[in-house]
């Protein structure tokens, strides 16, 4: 919040800002009322991101990613350690932090202007209306949704819906930009050209970005390091900075051998994560 | 983005009306692309030339199966003044509206309540699910009793007719409250009271919609049998008094507008649908 963010794409992928979210020692729960459990999901984080950074967390089904993120946003309080944000200790959701949903989320009975122009009503020290309307329409045309400010969600195709909920999160004009597994519900030709779109949007706007993501293509070709976290109670297997100059996701970055090296080690990891954690995907609802 | 900004942000919420999604709903929509109108006065004069002729041949007992232009001559009659229609119309209209309009302002919010709290829930919905499951018909002696053959009596079947299902959907529309709008809402600020404004309650909209639409063909049911067993007026009682004195044109009248009454009443519910949540038409 304190800090400027126009240098942030010149520091992009070398990531030697300043920390903005920190996680420490971090053990997050869940209690099961009906069976009178309690399920440990995360324990152990130790984690910081620095400002302008594009963190991709992976793990098998059901390892506590999207409760991660979910304490990021403030939707979920801690058992244990700290979050900290710029600082200061997470205390609910705040306008430092957006999020684009795997549903998208959008709201049906909203335009798609509407839709965009919800992720600022709510904000308490908002911009005026003439400049929100004049926001709004500024990122609906980043997203590549001018003409269709007037359509209705169930009017748009999956990866269209999706666009409309990465305006609706950027027009928060968030220090923060939580993604909980965005392509996930698209088909794989929209997720590459999806994945090109973020890249290109980020790089101009500059947010630190944490997202989820069950595809390790994905994380390789948008993050600056990726988080593997392991099944419950989930811990973080390995950071991995991922050294492969931008932009990727449009040219053929496949072939790289660091992407190569990449994918190969992180799949080992995952391996044996992945098989015998589908039991456990009720964790993350 | 470069066109000069005049109008507050507020004004986004409000639809351009398209012509496709007017056309978009409904046995009507089909109707109305085919020309609407026309098909449907051709159909209806078939009918009841079909019917005429029928009548006329006296297949069936006139007393059973009265000629649609007698039908018709009757109903005119009694339409003009002083004529039992004329009387008795505005009577049930009066009846079913103030039933129907209590049963709104009070269900709807008794079954918001009951969906977004749980002790509001668990404390009434027994008496709720009782009520709901009983017909209500049954509960007219016991009426007349308490109130007599009033027009209170009347009008409290139709709102206890109509009621419950206002509540039961109502309560739906909160409890399906789709998480991920909810979860949307928190985390771009809203507090509980926006969540309730600005996502739950235009989420159940369709649902309040659905409950007054299944309330308002329960609570014409009751309005028909308060006045068959507890009235000596309304059309209700005209269909009784009618069949009793042998004037089956006027039992057939008396049909006919229940009928216009209630598809009028389907068309009006239909229509406030489509203006206040078009996305319906969509994937339900």
């Amino acid at each position: 919040m304190s800090a400027g963010t126009e240098d942030v794409v010149g520091r992009r992928g070398g990531g030697d800002g300043d920390v903005v979210i920190a996680a420490s020692g971090l053990r997050v729960g869940y209690r099961k009322l009906r069976e009178k459990v309690e399920l440990v999901v995360l324990e152990d984080i130790d984690l910081e991101i620095r400002r302008g950074e594009f963190i991709a967390i992976v793990g098998p089904s059901g390892c506590g990613k999207t409760t991660f993120i979910n304490v990021v946003a403030g939707l979920v309080e801690p058992w244990a350690g700290t979050m900290e944000i710029d600082g200061r200790p997470v205390d609910g959701p705040g306008p430092d932090r957006a999020m684009v949903f795997q549903d998208y989320a959008l709201m049906p009975w909203r335009t798609v202007e509407a839709n965009v122009a919800f992720g600022l009503e709510f904000q308490r020290n908002g911009p005026p209306a003439a400049e929100a309307k004049q926001r709004v329409d500024r990122y609906i045309e980043m997203v590549g949704l001018k003409g269709f400010e007037a359509s209705f969600p169930h009017e748009l195709s999956g990866g269209m819906k999706q666009r409309v909920g990465i305006a609706r999160a950027l027009v928060c004009e968030p220090e923060i930009l939580l993604a909980d597994e965005p392509f996930g519900a698209v088909d794989a030709m929209t997720r590459e050209g999806m994945q090109a779109e973020l890249e290109r949007i980020i790089a101009t706007t500059g947010q630190t970005v944490v997202m989820i993501t069950h595809s390790i293509d994905e994380a390789i070709t948008l993050a600056d390091r990726i988080v593997v976290i392991s099944h419950r109670p989930g811990r973080i297997r390995e950071v991995l900075d991922v050294d492969i100059e931008r932009p990727r996701a449009d040219q053929d970055v496949k072939a790289d051998p660091e992407y190569v090296r990449l994918r190969e080690h992180i799949w080992g990891m995952l391996k044996a994560e992945a098989f015998g954690a589908s039991d456990l995907q009720e964790v993350e609802a | 983005m470069t066109a000069p900004v005049d109008s507050p942000v507020k004004t986004v919420e409000k639809r351009p009306s398209s012509p496709e999604r007017a056309f978009s709903y409904g046995p009507m929509a089909y109707l109305r692309r085919y020309g609407a109108v026309g098909l449907v006065a051709v159909n209806l004069t078939v009918f009841f030339i079909l019917w005429e002729l029928f009548a006329n041949a006296e297949i069936v007992n006139p007393l059973f199966l009265p000629a649609p232009s007698a039908m018709f001559a009757e109903m005119f009659q009694e339409l003009g003044p002083e004529g039992l229609l004329r009387v008795n119309i505005p009577i049930s209209a009066r009846t079913f509206a103030v039933g129907m309009g209590a049963a709104a302002l009070i269900g709807i919010p008794v079954g918001l309540l009951m969906g977004a709290s749980k002790v509001v829930d668990s404390l009434i919905s027994p008496y709720v699910w009782a009520m709901a499951s009983l017909p209500r018909v049954a509960l007219m002696p016991l009426l007349i009793l308490i109130l007599g053959f009033t027009q209170t009596a009347r009008l409290t079947l139709v709102f206890l007719s109509a009621v419950f299902p206002i509540v039961i959907n109502c309560m739906a529309g909160v409890k399906t409250v789709d998480t991920s709008l909810v979860r949307a809402g928190q985390v771009f600020g809203a507090n509980k009271a926006q969540l309730y404004r600005r996502v739950i309650f235009p989420f159940t909209l369709p649902f309040i919609i659905a409950g007054l639409q299944q309330g308002m063909t329960r609570g014409l049911v009751g309005l028909v049998i308060a006045e068959i067993f507890g009235g000596n007026n309304g059309l209700g009682y005209l269909t009784k008094r009618a069949a009793e004195t042998f004037n089956s044109p006027l039992l057939y009248a008396v049909l006919l507008i229940l009928v216009i009454f209630s598809l009028s009443f389907v068309q009006i519910i239909k229509w406030i649908e489509i203006k206040v949540a078009p996305w319906r038409s969509y994937g339900r």
